[in-house]
């Protein structure tokens, strides 16, 4: 994956020294392990920045808002349904991109990886498969595929859906993935183990808002739990607003989230996040046999009604 | 809602025209019966905030 | 300055003991982190952590912290008016807090502890504290504190400075509260002041040199602070920001809370709840202006509140004890270390060549 970085630089070198674009938003090597910085080229000369490796999961499509210049992207799968869905939604026009696309086999769970050593993780290397783990008085060589992202483990769309370039030949996909399971051990419990469940799991939550700011599908001027005008939501720490909080915000992402992780990637708490949203990704795709993202030509399924819409809810 | 352990039956939808007034009064009745028998609802109803 | 020597056997029975006198507060392992947390009688702080994922400013400064209450029911005696909310400032002692920690305490202190105003809920539970320090023997590479006025060994802001030497504990007591402190846990093994001095100064040099990473901050204060306000590369830093409000609430000298009423029926509560400069609304007036309505104006008022107009305001450093906690927790890795290099050499002439 790392050769990746040489195409990426050479891309766009290319396009910038064309005037194909004016900008172009990729990833900069981070200064702590198993992190990468956003950034943007303006000129031919800052290429030699940009990097390409197993911890680039913040998705790109986030800084595509509001952005009028012709614009370069960096985007693996999930990015890639991301800026389909900013097309679709009327957020940046088509020709307005370049998409250099990056057939992605998965980033590596920070989380996981940390909680998985006593010491500080002071390098973490790639080869191959293979990330190679240095501290202080340890060294640990693991299969990528064991640490990924759990996001990333049940990814089936690893190839851009929609490029204008791509880095290197596409990667196979991931066949027979049960993308589920989660959910279904949730939707087995009684409401009350429900309850509880979502209860401890937002726990630890800070209310900092990295979940909701990471996510490319949360552009709005100003978020619901931002207006006070009337307020909606209480600010305080109270159980009941925080659920309110990320309750609201994963029904906002309905038939928009591609589950491509950075909300859990961003939290700096740990929390599953993608708890919520993603039993609203199963419904849509078991209703209405929809996933974001996907295509320019679809209308999203809460965009549009079809006489056979499922309506079995409605007494 | 009942996916974070609201119990099935608090939310309930219907469609009723403004024409209906007995199916109107149905679902008020069987609405109210049902959600009576589930009894108070303690999640997710905010009473003072729970604060330090 | 007394040294007391502790044994590892005579922990457990000495904890035990300090539950008398004080509410005991620790690190206590949550899963993936530790966090400070109130200890339960039986319970010990568990001292197998590099840092807390969150600071200790929640001790003193809660997320969500009542001040007062009301009633709007003019049947009761006191309605319409806002009473104290009752706290319990009884003393409380923080077992192995980190020296970085106890010395953010002090820098915030500069601001809610001054001649004309004083913050009584935060002065309260600050005062309440008795801090026992534990010295850092692995600083991890995102720590900076030697170069921002602190230290893995440091001293200002503790009580007592608990030193692990793997045998057993020295104990240097810093302050009468310190002393007070060693006197409830019965731990009284003076050991030999010299000799236990020489070995915490050596442990202390070992752990320092494990500090790679240094900032510089000689030329923040002479810096002309529209210059710096000015300076292009607030841009490039801002960028990638997703504007959350994650490095300010992780940090331990950021000071800034937001007030809100919260009436249900008859009766409220008035609370006040951090905030975060990130966040649009932190600046929005009620006419709908916002001063700070970029996300590049928001992200230059982080740095340059710690790294510039405190440098200015108070003459005494920075606003940062170098804990690491921003740049580690950043979702997108926005590294203050390099920001203060960016600002601290920063020269307009240079930038802009006429």
């Amino acid at each position: 994956m790392i050769d990746y970085s040489e195409k990426i630089k050479e891309i766009s070198k290319r396009l910038l020294e064309e005037g194909r674009v004016d900008i172009v938003i990729g990833f900069k090597k981070g200064t702590v392990p198993m992190m990468n910085e956003p950034c943007l080229v303006k000129s031919s000369g800052e290429v030699e920045k940009f990097v390409w490796d197993s911890n680039c999961g913040i998705n790109l499509a986030n800084y595509l808002t509001g952005r009028n210049e012709k614009t370069g992207i960096v985007a693996k799968g999930c990015d890639s349904r991301n800026i389909v869905t900013h097309i679709i939604e009327n957020k940046i026009k088509r020709e307005q991109l370049y998409i250099i696309g990056v057939p992605c086999k998965g980033m590596i769970d920070k989380h996981r990886v940390a909680a998985m050593f006593d010491g500080e993780i002071k390098v973490v290397d790639e080869k191959d498969a293979k990330i190679i783990i240095k501290g202080e008085n340890f060294e640990k060589t693991l299969d990528k595929e064991s640490i990924l992202q759990s996001n990333c483990s049940i990814c089936i769309h690893r190839n851009p859906v929609l490029n204008d370039e791509l880095v290197a030949d596409p990667v196979e996909e991931q066949r027979d993935v049960d993308r589920y399971e989660d959910v279904r051990k949730i939707e087995t419990m009684k409401p009350q183990e429900k309850w509880q469940y979502f209860e401890d799991m937002l726990k630890p939550c800070i209310r900092c808002y990295a979940c909701r700011n990471a996510c490319p599908l949360c552009y709005c001027p100003t978020c619901f739990v931002d207006e006070h005008r009337p307020q909606w939501v209480g600010k305080s720490q109270d159980p009941t607003d925080l659920r309110t909080f990320h309750f609201l915000r994963a029904y906002h992402c309905a038939g928009r989230c591609t589950d491509c992780g950075a909300c859990e990637r961003a939290c700096p708490v740990g929390i599953p996040v993608r708890q919520f949203t993603k039993k609203l990704e199963k419904d849509c795709l078991e209703l209405f046999n929809w996933e974001a993202g996907m295509s320019l030509d679809v209308r999203p399924p809460l965009d549009t009604f079809r006489p056979d819409d499922p309506d079995d809810f409605i007494k | 809602m009942e996916h974070m352990g609201i119990e099935s039956g608090r939310l309930q939808f219907s469609w009723v025209s403004s024409a209906e007034s007995t199916k109107f009064v149905d679902v008020v009745k069987e609405v109210t019966e049902a959600i009576k028998a589930l009894g108070p609802n303690y999640s997710f109803a905010k009473t003072q905030a729970k604060v330090a | 300055m007394k040294i007391f020597k502790v044994d590892k056997q005579d922990w457990v029975a000495g904890v035990e003991k300090l539950f008398t006198a004080y509410r005991l507060v620790g690190p206590v392992n949550e899963g993936q982190f530790h966090n400070f947390k109130k200890l339960n009688k039986g319970e010990l702080p568990d001292f197998n952590f590099l840092n807390t994922r969150l600071s200790a400013k929640s001790l003193v400064h809660s997320q969500t912290e009542a001040m007062f209450e009301y009633s709007l029911d003019e049947n009761k005696e006191n309605h319409h008016i806002m009473v104290d909310v009752k706290k319990d400032y009884s003393s409380q002692a923080v077992i192995g807090i980190r020296p970085c920690d106890a010395k953010a305490f002090l820098l915030v202190k500069r601001n809610f502890d001054t001649s004309q105003y004083r913050d009584p809920y935060w002065i309260r539970a600050y005062e309440s504290l008795t801090l026992v320090g534990l010295a850092c023997h692995n600083p991890c590479s995102s720590c900076f504190c030697t170069t921002s006025g602190c230290g893995p060994f440091h001293e200002e802001g503790l009580d007592v400075l608990l030193v692990d030497t793997d045998d057993y504990y020295l104990a240097k007591i810093l302050t009468d509260k310190g002393k007070n402190f060693l006197i409830a846990s019965g731990w009284d093994t003076e050991t030999d002041a010299d000799g236990g001095d020489q070995k915490i100064e050596i442990m202390k040099k070992a752990a320092e040199e494990k500090i790679t990473v240094l900032i510089n901050t000689d030329k923040l204060k002479a810096k002309e602070t529209i210059a710096l306000y000015d300076a292009e590369f607030w841009e490039e830093v801002a960028f990638s920001c997703i504007n959350c409000g994650t490095c300010t609430y992780v940090c331990p000298t950021c000071w800034c809370f937001d007030i809100q009423d919260e009436t249900r029926g008859k009766s409220g509560i008035r609370m006040r709840n951090w905030d975060s400069c990130m966040f649009p609304l932190f600046t929005l007036h009620g006419s709908g202006h916002n001063p700070r309505g970029k996300k590049v104006q928001r992200v230059r008022q982080r740095f340059m509140h710690k790294l510039k107009y405190y440098v200015e305001k108070y003459d005494n450093g920075i606003q940062c004890v170098g804990c690491g906690r921003c740049v580690n927790l950043c979702p997108v890795n926005i590294d203050i270390r390099r920001v203060c290099e960016l600002m601290n050499a920063y020269d307009p002439q240079l930038e802009c060549p006429a």
